[in-house]
C-alpha cells in the first residue's frame, strides 16, 4: 500500500499533470491538427511567447499573463485589479495546478480574454500549457 | 494518516454546517451589523461552497445579503465582463451560484435614491455610501487597501459576514472609532 502511494506520487510528479489534463491537451492536440496539417506537436518556446508577451487586454490597457501570474511561475502572483493572490501556476510548486481540466479550460478561456480579447486556438492553448508544465 | 483524513473531513463538515451571514441592515439603523449564524441545508452549503471557491479565487466572497436580487441577477448576466474581466463560469456552476446568491440576496431593497439605477457594486448602494461617508480617500486607495471591494483589508471578520465597528482597523490609521 505505501509502496503503491510512493509509486503515485513518483509518477505523478513526472507528468506534471494529471491523466484528465494530459487527456484534454490530446483533445487539444487533435484539434491543433485538424485546423493546421503543418502541427507537429506543441512548443514551449511558442508558449512562452503566448504567456510573457503583451497585449491590448480586455480593458483597453496593456497586459499580459505575466500582469498578474508574474514572470516566475514558482512564486505567487497578484490580481492587479483586485490585489488578491494568485498561488503559483507551475505543477513543481503547486501541485493543485493541472489536476483539473474543468479548471484548466475555465481559466485558460477566461484569461485569453482578458489579455487576447478572443478566446485563443487550440494550439495556443496546448502551448501556454506546455510552457506551465516545463516551468 | 486515515485518522488525520477522518478529522480534516470531520473540519469541512464543520465549517460547512454553519455559514455565518451579515445582518439584513433595515434602513437607517446603525450599528446593528451582527452576525446571525443560519444553519444551511446540505444543498445550500454546496452552492455556498461552490460560490466561495469560484468568486474567491479573485476576491473576497461577498455575502449574498450584501445587495438585492436584482444586482446579483444583473451580475450574474454580465460575468463576460466583470468589471474589466472574464469571469464566465461553466453552465451548471453558473446556474447553483445564482440560484444560491438571489435566494440570499437582501431583502431589504438596499437601491432607493438610485433612481432605478440597479448597483454591481456593493460600495455603490446608498447604505454603504452612507456607512463609509467619514472614510477618507487616502485610507481607502493605500496600496494595502486598493479600493473598498476589499472589505476584509480593515473588516477583519468580513469573510465571516461580520462588521462590527469594534473588529474595524484600518491600515495605517489603527481602529475606527466613530
Amino acid at each position: 500500500m505505501k509502496y503503491l502511494a510512493l509509486a503515485l506520487l513518483f509518477s505523478t510528479s513526472l507528468m506534471a499533470a494529471s491523466p484528465e489534463v494530459v487527456q484534454y491537451m490530446n483533445e487539444l492536440s487533435k484539434t491543433a491538427k485538424a485546423e493546421n496539417s503543418s502541427f507537429n506537436g506543441f512548443d514551449v518556446a511558442r508558449g512562452k511567447e503566448i504567456f510573457t508577451s503583451t497585449h491590448i487586454g480586455k480593458q483597453g490597457k496593456p497586459m499580459a499573463c505575466t500582469s498578474c501570474h508574474s514572470t516566475n511561475l514558482s512564486s505567487s502572483g497578484k490580481n492587479t485589479l483586485t490585489g488578491k493572490m494568485i498561488d503559483p501556476l507551475s505543477p513543481r510548486a503547486n501541485p493543485q495546478r493541472l489536476t483539473s481540466a474543468k479548471e484548466v479550460k475555465k481559466w485558460l478561456k477566461r484569461n485569453f480574454m482578458d489579455v487576447y480579447t478572443r478566446e485563443g486556438t487550440a494550439q495556443e492553448k496546448g502551448d501556454v500549457l506546455t510552457y506551465i508544465m516545463k516551468n | 494518516m486515515k485518522t488525520l483524513l477522518n478529522l480534516s473531513v470531520a473540519t469541512l463538515i464543520l465549517a460547512g454546517g454553519v455559514y455565518l451571514y451579515a445582518d439584513d441592515h433595515e434602513e437607517g439603523e446603525h450599528h446593528r451589523s451582527s452576525t446571525v449564524a443560519k444553519p444551511l441545508n446540505k444543498q445550500d452549503q454546496a452552492a455556498a461552497a461552490l460560490y466561495k471557491k469560484e468568486c474567491s479565487s479573485c476576491h473576497m466572497a461577498y455575502q449574498p445579503s450584501l445587495l438585492p436580487k436584482r444586482s446579483w441577477d444583473k451580475t450574474m448576466k454580465t460575468l463576460e465582463n466583470h468589471f474589466g474581466t472574464d469571469a464566465t463560469l461553466d453552465p451548471s456552476d453558473h446556474k447553483t451560484i445564482q440560484n444560491y446568491l438571489t435566494s440570499y440576496a437582501s431583502k431589504n431593497d438596499r437601491l432607493v435614491d438610485m433612481k432605478g439605477a440597479v448597483a454591481l457594486r456593493i460600495s455603490e448602494t446608498p447604505y454603504f455610501v452612507r456607512e463609509h461617508r467619514e472614510v477618507t480617500k487616502k485610507m481607502v486607495t493605500q496600496p494595502q487597501v486598493k479600493s473598498f471591494a476589499n472589505c476584509n483589508a480593515c473588516h477583519s471578520k468580513a469573510e465571516n459576514g461580520s462588521y462590527r465597528e469594534r473588529e474595524i482597523s484600518i491600515p495605517n490609521y489603527g481602529r475606527w472609532e466613530d
